[in-house]
């Protein structure tokens, strides 16, 4: 009893301190000088041209997210070719890869004096520095999310529902849609909500290759650096709630779907 | 229906054949058991047959048609699987009804159309009223008649079982076997059921083919084969009863 006392309070008190504290304080602080100071402070062109940003880099990453990783973890669990363990790990490989070793990759290959991106530099196709760069490199970070939730999900289950499907005269497309997306729809959410909040607050590999224009390539992460640096915390403070507020709300919604579904996917 | 295999082979990446040659008759409106021990290819056999396995070679006519090339839902064959394989996410209605629901726009029955067959296919099984539950809450037996439905909806012209009944009790079996025979018989669908257990194979079908490493070792009523096997493995498979 005492042992199991003593643990509980351990994870309570380590919650606070190294959690909860910190992200009390950000709103704190933010809100120090009342609710118009904050207001004025989000709504800066710089901050607000991050925030577009932030956003609109989410809105392109995830769902080309979704349907890769639903193509990639329907591949690995469905058929049997030729280099498909090896596909599971380069799939995993930005997890161990650090981020800002990520965003110089990208760079050495896309930027202008790599080969890809020399390739272009012709064409006048620019893809480091601007928003392409940006979403390419949330791409690269974010893409095991969707596949590692989804792919044990359809490997366990969903199989002879499939053929099922096909022999009563379902197409290839209509099993998909009908069988197949149904029984993973909530891992596909889950997968989705975690590749959101890792495009949203992802700060190494997009300041590698975002170039840091102001009011034009930076992200809601790198402009709270910035403001910070410039020692505008009240700015840098606000930011950070708007970011906060953002992972809150994935949060809440991950939340929602462990509440509804305790074994997430499978539906019964 | 009559269906005709005709020296089917399938083996697994490279691996020794699962089916060498295999011929099969099944004549039209019979029912078929195919009897045999645990991996001598029932299941890969009838996948073949369903559409779902792609055989090496050999061919499959029906009614003298060719439909070796035939993908399986163009084959109209009802298959209940071992598992049952409902769809869980969706109610017994919607389940049963799911053949109809994708048929192509000109042949599809209206939603009142499938509605109606639907009644009828539960009054057939005899679970009026449990067309809004969910599979998960459903007893083995019921899932079982449920996916029965499911592959009847579509009338199909051949019916396909694999040990429609292995996860069940030996009562419910017994119980279901009738009533999975009385089925077959009212609806006069060519049926083809794979097990290995002798005494459900006797106990329901016309005829038994007896399936040994890939090929068919003896066909014949059940009366026949206990007058004449034809090979030691046969006998001892009537011994086993
Ligand atoms: N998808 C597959 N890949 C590789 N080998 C397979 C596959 N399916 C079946 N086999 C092999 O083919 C052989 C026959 O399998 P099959 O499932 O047809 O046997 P079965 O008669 O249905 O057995 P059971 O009574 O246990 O269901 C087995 O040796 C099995 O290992
Ligand atoms: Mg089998």
């Amino acid at each position: 009893m005492k042992a199991k006392h003593l643990l509980i309070a351990l994870a309570v008190l380590f919650a606070l301190v190294v959690i909860v504290l910190p992200v009390a304080v950000i709103f704190q602080r933010a809100f120090a000088e009342g609710f118009a100071v904050w207001l004025a402070a989000v709504s800066e062109p710089e901050t607000r041209s991050a925030i577009v940003l932030t956003v609109v880099t989410a809105l392109i990453v995830v769902p080309v997210n979704i349907v890769f990783g639903l193509c990639a973890a329907w591949a690995i669990a469905r058929f049997k070719f030729p280099g498909r363990r090896a596909l599971l790990v380069v799939i995993e490989l930005p997890f161990a890869i650090s981020p800002i070793v990520a965003g110089l990759c990208f760079l050495l290959v896309y930027g202008a004096y790599g080969p890809v991106g020399g390739a272009l530099q012709p064409y006048g196709i620019q893809l480091m520095f601007n928003l392409a760069g940006i979403v390419l490199v949330s791409l690269f970070v974010t893409c095991p999310f969707v596949v590692r939730e989804v792919l044990p999900v359809l490997s366990v289950s969903g199989e002879d529902e499939e053929r099922a499907a096909l022999t009563l005269g379902a197409s290839g497309w209509q099993m998909f849609r009908l069988v197949t997306v149904p029984n993973i729809t909530w891992a596909l959410v889950y997968g989705a909500i975690l590749a959101t909040a890792r495009a949203i607050g992802e700060f190494g590999a997009v300041s590698v290759v975002s170039g840091a224009i102001r009011g034009q390539t930076m992200t809601l992460p790198l402009q709270i650096e910035l403001l910070y640096n410039d020692y505008n915390t009240t700015g840098a403070f606000a930011a950070a709630t708007v970011l906060a507020l953002l992972a809150l709300v994935t949060l809440v919604l991950r939340g929602l779907i462990a509440l509804t579904h305790p074994v997430r996917g499978a539906a019964q | 229906m009559t269906l005709q295999i005709e020296r089917v082979s399938k083996s697994f990446d490279g691996t020794s054949a699962v089916l060498e040659d295999t011929s099969l008759t099944v004549r039209d409106g019979e029912f078929l058991a195919l009897l045999g021990p645990s991996g001598s290819g029932k299941t890969t056999l009838l996948n073949v047959v369903s559409g779902l396995t792609r055989p090496e070679s050999g061919r499959l006519v029906l009614d003298g048609e060719d439909i070796t090339d035939l993908s399986a839902g163009r084959r109209r064959f009802g298959m209940v699987f071992q598992s049952y394989a409902l769809f869980r996410h969706m109610n017994v209605a919607d389940n049963i009804a799911f053949g109809l629901r994708v048929m192509d726009r000109s042949e599809r029955p209206s939603k009142a159309e499938r509605r109606e067959r639907v009644e009828e296919l539960l009054a057939m099984i005899d679970m009026v009223g449990f067309g809004e539950r969910y599979p998960a809450q459903l007893s083995g037996g019921q899932r079982q008649r449920v996916a029965m439905a499911r592959a009847l909806a579509i009338r199909p012209r051949l019916l396909l079982l694999d040990e429609p009944f292995s996860a069940l009790d030996a009562k419910v079996r017994r119980e279901l076997r009738d009533s999975v025979r009385d089925l077959q018989q009212r609806v006069g669908v060519t049926t083809i059921l794979v097990t290995h257990d002798q005494a459900e194979a006797f106990g329901i079908a016309d005829r038994v083919a007896i399936m040994r490493e890939g090929s068919i070792e003896q066909i014949g009523t059940p009366d026949e084969l206990r007058a004449h096997p034809a090979s030691p493995f046969v006998e001892s498979f009537l011994n086993a009863a």
